[in-house]
């Protein structure tokens, strides 16, 4: 409750492992659409469950940026059944520990469990996605609790707001122009009417994704599943019933035009009363349609600069390139590229800025990848006494290197090693493995996709990383950003 | 308005849906049981304890090599030993750094340095070569001159750039305010960093780096067989002297609340720790039981009180936590997070209360269940990382813990009772003794004042060292000296000085000294004797502890200890910088540096301020704006092992003796002690330096 995340930061980490180390899973649909995967493993007495919800901060109002984030920590706060302060106190007062996050594109909540208590994990969750609520101390807190988080992580952070501008800038008039945390003036802003909506349009069993690895026996898993998600109705006929719960007989009647009073309040679903059957019925066929924004069209067409002013000692350059969503396949050759420029000791930036030239006391690229663009950034923290403009220079030497020369031989089997390194590393824990088949499932469409991702790297070939570096490395359209000491500022 | 937003209990919710009774709390299975994994320990001829933890979920390994002594004191090279663990990795007699960091990464490995311990994770299948490259490190570093100052200078930068991070601030502040004279206190900075030279660095590696008290632990797919015959390959010829492991004073609490206070330019919130050093080792029967009252406290989870309180209830933060950081070396109490500006006061507030309320009365069953329940769990999950078991061996080794500890862990916890907490709060829990360290913003200092029980915070910048809130001076050095002199020697021109000053052929004062710890009074002697000849005496009961000698060209010092030792060329130089009764009358021309830094305000009174340097020892002098005369010396210089030795003169009670100026009360503070000293006598023209040889 949690904390935010940087999609493209995990990229690297959440990539899959060799064939020799395969991850075996059972995956399946309730008849809900609830997305179900299971791995079982035994070697520790733990298990991890795991909930993805298809909704991140692109989902949100231009007016009501951070939301998402919000909104997650709002699912703490309790359900029907678990009073407000208990959620953490049942997971944590029964050996487990429980976190979420919220990105651009999705919210991640899990437990991690002694495994004796999978089916208390999963009541927590049927419990979070059927019923939660929240009352008006509990949204008042955790909108300060959100806004020191903001402060924390961004605002008191040295050049912490860089990602921030870096997106304003390269995704005008697309909501991955904010960042999840959003604004201080939009939290504010948030409305009864703004919580109802979001919970009934993307809380939803269709747009869930239940991912649990570890300690646990497949059968009495599925058991379990049935029993907590399988009876959560599907399409509009949850938030019927959700309503049932929260309207008043006035407000429920005008809105479905059936008295509350027709419906089973023990066995709602099984509502014996013929015109609640009839709008039962109607609402479970009736789909909940998420409109999702469509992939961001405009780019920079030009170098676009800025300087910011911060509270730094140092100056800071952060460029901007942008890059394709992380399921294109260029993708692979972009990540490989970037393992060359920044992966380890060794790698050009460190060897020309950091080591050679001194420019810089710390400098990176990454590609940080999203679910619908990506964008590459290059990044230095100067040296005392240097100019941007030099490190700009430099950076913009090593681009013009590997546009115009192949990588050579050796540096391509030394990337090609790093990569397999970090696959067989990734699955170590059995909650990482929950989140990768998760992840695979809902952004590249299939969970063994965790089987398959390092194939694609060791298909790309040395050509293919020149391609794209000429491809996106645009060195007349990109965003470059200086951050100066607020003493320097005019 | 309705009060609840998103369910409103308008109806008695339902509790069934469907065949379920959804109010009910799923109980758990059968507990698992819990296996701690068997570590084994064995041995090398060349005295490295080797840790094996086998584990072959997946094809990968650690070689991690832990060495050296331990926190040393570094004084006025505060930093030597993150530099020299910067500059391990910085190339071979073999490959320079360039080949070392390429061959490295060709494998998909990491090898990785730090003052203390030299790691390899790699693949399995990489392992030989991965070796074979951490062992010519390990024997064959080389540290070029290059890197030193490249290294030296990236340090530049970044001791820049902690400027700006607040909990980098707060981290030095903290390790400054609890631990005196302590390795945990010593913080590099910008004046440490110049002091440390590649001879330091070189040194430092070839006394850490030897296998003599070494541990090297191997974690992953990887049988004893094999680890056996890999170390024997790559370590058995690596050799290195013994060391002795130094002890350190453990440090003490306040008698009171202080505040301290770093200044963040621009902070929107304040960092605050509320810290105090701890009496507590590693593997004391407390630890456990302390570490459930911590969990209660602040450690950890989201259910604890802090947490409850400050970010559940009151929405002051993202988080608010405890800590406990228990080391061999010494441990401390740690409570804080970070709080908007507004309610920074109202967060220590509470933060206090809270730890206070610990103390007061018994934590509820429901705490104790579920902070034992969090507890066992978090023990049971961190199992599933094959490094933890390794580290369970190592602490069991290092810090002499039985055999048992972790394999009885859960047993022990759960024994833990309300009592057994009451007791270790009112053990450990002192709310009125901490260090309340604030970074952030200035304008919420006055609203700070009240926690400080001498009501005076202290500032400190970025690095742990006081601020000292400096006023521009408003004359120069040189004229600040020649008033002073003037002063003293009660003269108003230079020709008047040299003429008083051509009849005074030697000084001679005896001081007497009182010190709580010595059973009689200690007498001083000391003689100056034209034109910079100077003997001294200290002795009582008869006996003489020490005394010097120096006649302007050569010399010697003695003491009890550690007998005569003659003046070296650089002390000589250093003395010859002082020439004179007076020696301030003549730093233009004798080669001392000095500068007037400014008027600083001392206990209410402003004075002036003159930084010396003969070479030796930095001296800050201080003198009254007003009446001219010398108030205060602070001296920094070394004992005989280098170390840097800190001492402060207090002068007082200024009398005339044949017509000049002299303190007749002295207050001389050094390390923990401090002594008063009276003048008896002051004589002169009476008594010969060579009663001094």
């Amino acid at each position: 409750m949690k904390k935010l995340i940087l999609g493209g930061f995990i990229a690297i980490s959440s990539l899959s492992v060799s064939a020799q180390n395969k991850i075996e899973f059972v995956e399946y649909d309730l008849p809900n659409g609830i997305h179900v995967i299971l791995h079982e493993e035994h070697s520790t007495p733990i298990v991890a469950v795991t909930i993805l919800y298809h909704v991140g901060s692109k989902n949100e109002k231009p007016n009501r940026t951070g939301f998402a984030h919000f909104f997650e920590h709002l699912l703490f706060e309790g359900s029907t059944n678990i009073e407000r302060g208990q959620y953490d106190k049942l997971v944590e007062g029964n050996g487990g520990a429980l976190n979420a996050n919220t990105s651009n594109d999705r919210t991640f909540y899990y437990e991690l469990l002694p495994s004796n208590q999978l089916e208390l994990g999963l009541w927590l969750e049927s419990e979070r996605l059927l019923h939660a609520k929240v009352d008006t101390k509990g949204i008042e807190t955790q909108r300060s609790v959100v806004k020191e988080e903001k402060r924390q992580r961004i605002d008191n952070q040295p050049y912490a707001t860089f990602i921030g501008e870096m997106f304003k800038r390269m995704f005008v008039g697309h909501p991955y122009n904010w960042q999840p945390i959003g604004s201080m003036e939009d939290l504010d802003a948030a409305q009864e009417i703004d919580y109802i909506e979001f919970y009934q349009t993307y809380y939803v069993p269709s747009n869930a994704t239940l991912s649990i690895a570890g300690d646990l026996d497949i059968e009495q898993t599925k058991k379990w599943i049935d029993k907590y998600f399988g009876s959560i109705p599907a399409g509009q006929a949850i938030n019927l019933y959700r309503d049932f719960e929260n309207l008043t007989a006035e407000e429920f009647e005008a809105k479905h035009g059936v008295a509350k009073s027709a419906f089973d309040s023990k066995n709602f679903m099984a509502s014996k009363d013929p015109n609640a059957k009839k709008v039962i019925a109607k609402a479970k066929n009736t789909p909940t349609t998420i409109v999702r924004p469509a992939a961001p069209t405009t780019q920079p067409t030009t170098v676009v600069r800025d300087v910011i002013y911060d509270n730094i000692q140092l100056p800071g350059l952060f460029m901007g390139y942008r890059f394709p969503s992380e399921s294109d396949p260029d993708m692979y050759a972009l990540q490989m590229l970037n393992e060359v420029l920044s992966g380890g000791a060794s790698s050009r930036i460190n060897k020309s800025l950091v080591e050679k030239k001194e420019l810089a006391t710390f400098a990176f690229s990454f590609a940080y990848g999203l679910e619908s663009a990506g964008v590459g950034i290059f990044a230095a923290i100067g040296a005392n006494g240097v100019s941007l403009d030099d490190i700009e220079k430099a950076f913009d030497e090593e681009v013009a290197l590997i546009q115009n020369e192949l990588i050579s031989q050796e540096e391509f089997e030394k990337i090609r090693n790093q990569f397999e390194n970090q696959f067989i590393s990734s699955n170590a824990s059995v909650a990482g493995i929950a989140e990768n088949l998760a992840n695979s499932h809902v952004y590249y469409g299939s969970a063994n996709y965790v089987n398959t991702e390092l194939s694609k790297y060791l298909a790309v070939t040395r050509e293919d990383i020149q391609r794209v570096a000429k491809k996106y490395l645009t060195q007349d359209a990109r965003i470059i950003l200086q951050y100066l000491p607020k003493e320097e500022q005019k | 308005m309705k009060k609840l937003i998103i369910a409103l209990g308008i109806i008695a919710p339902s509790l069934l849906f469907g065949q379920i009774d959804r109010s009910i709390v799923p109980s758990p299975g059968k507990a698992p049981e819990i296996n701690i994994k068997d570590s084994e320990t064995f041995k090398t001829s060349n005295g490295i304890t080797v840790i094996l933890s086998e584990n072959h979920k997946l094809p990968r390994v650690t070689f991690d090599l832990v060495v050296g002594p331990g926190p040393l004191l570094e004084g006025q090279k505060a930093g030597l030993s993150e530099v020299a663990g910067s500059l391990i990795m910085s190339g071979t007699s073999t490959y320079s750094k360039d080949e070392l960091d390429s061959k490295i990464d060709y494998i998909g490995a990491r090898l990785s340095a730090d003052k203390n311990s030299l790691t390899l994770s790699c693949l399995t299948k990489h392992m030989t070569t991965g070796l074979k490259l951490m062992s010519d490190v390990l024997k064959n570093a080389n540290f070029p001159e290059s890197e030193y100052t490249r290294i030296v200078k990236q340090y530049e930068s970044s001791l820049l750039s902690a400027k700006s991070d607040p909990s980098q601030m707060g981290q030095n502040a903290i390790a400054k305010a609890n631990f005196k004279n302590h390795p945990y206190g010593e913080v590099m900075d910008e004046s440490t960093l110049k002091n440390i030279t590649l001879e330091d660095v070189k040194n430092f590696y070839k006394s850490t780096f030897t296998p003599y008290n070494s541990y090297l632990v191997v974690v992953g797919d990887i049988t004893r067989g094999e680890a056996e015959k890999m170390i024997e390959s790559y370590f058995a010829d690596w050799n290195g002297p013994k060391f002795t492991t130094p002890e350190y004073n453990m440090p003490t609490k306040n008698a009171g609340n202080r505040v301290i206070f770093v200044n963040k330019p621009g902070a929107v919130q304040s960092y605050v720790q509320i810290t105090y050093p701890m009496n507590i080792a590693p593997g004391d029967a407390d630890q456990l039981p302390l570490t459930v009252l911590n969990a209660v406290l602040g450690g950890g989870a989201f259910g604890n009180r802090l947490m409850q309180n400050l970010r559940e209830d009151k929405a002051y933060t993202y988080g608010c936590r405890s800590a406990l950081s228990i080391e061999k070396e010494g441990s401390l109490f740690l409570a804080g997070g970070n709080f908007r500006n507004e309610v920074t006061d109202s967060a220590i507030v509470e933060i206090l209360k809270e730890i206070e309320g610990l103390t007061d009365g018994y934590a509820t069953d429901t705490e104790l269940s579920s902070t034992k329940s969090s507890m066992a769990g978090s023990f049971a999950r961190s199992l599933e990382s094959p490094n933890t078991i390794a580290r369970f061996a190592l602490n069991i080794i290092r810090n002499d813990l039985p055999k048992d500890y972790y394999q009885t862990y859960l047993k022990k916890l759960d024994a833990v009772t309300k009592d057994d907490m009451l007791t270790m709060a009112q053990k450990y829990f002192t709310p009125r003794n901490c260090n309340i360290i604030v970074v952030g913003n200035e304008a919420i200092l006055d609203k700070l004042l009240p926690f400080d029980a001498d009501g005076k915070i202290e500032k400190l910048d970025a690095f742990g060292n006081e601020v000292k809130d400096l006023l521009p001076a408003d004359i120069s050095a040189d004229e600040l000296l020649a008033k002073y002199v003037s002063a003293v020697t009660k003269t108003s021109s230079t020709k008047e000085l040299a003429k008083k000053m051509k009849k005074v052929k030697t000084v001679k004062q005896t001081m007497s000294i009182t010190i709580a710890q010595a059973p009689f009074p200690l007498e001083s002697t000391t003689l100056w004797s034209a034109p910079n000849g100077e003997g001294s005496k200290l002795g009582g009961g008869g006996m003489t502890f020490q005394s010097t000698y120096f006649n302007g060209t050569t010399g010697f010092e003695s003491n009890m200890q550690t007998g005569k030792k003659e003046l070296t060329p650089e002390q000589i130089t250093a003395r010859n910088k002082s020439i004179g009764l007076y020696p301030e009358a003549n730093y233009k021309t004798s080669g001392m540096t000095y500068e007037l830094i400014g008027i600083e305000n001392v206990a209410g009174t402003p004075m002036y301020v003159l930084k010396l340097n003969d070479g030796e020892t930095e001296t800050y002098d201080y003198f009254d704006t007003k009446s001219f005369l010398k108030m205060k010396s602070n001296k920094i210089g070394k004992d005989d092992e280098g170390n840097p030795q800190e001492s402060t003169t207090v002068y007082s009670n200024y009398k005339e003796v044949g017509g000049l100026l002299f303190p007749h009360t002295l207050t001389i503070s050094f390390a923990d002690q401090s002594l008063n000293g009276e003048i008896k006598e002051v004589l002169i023209n009476e008594g010969s330096l060579e009663d001094f040889k």
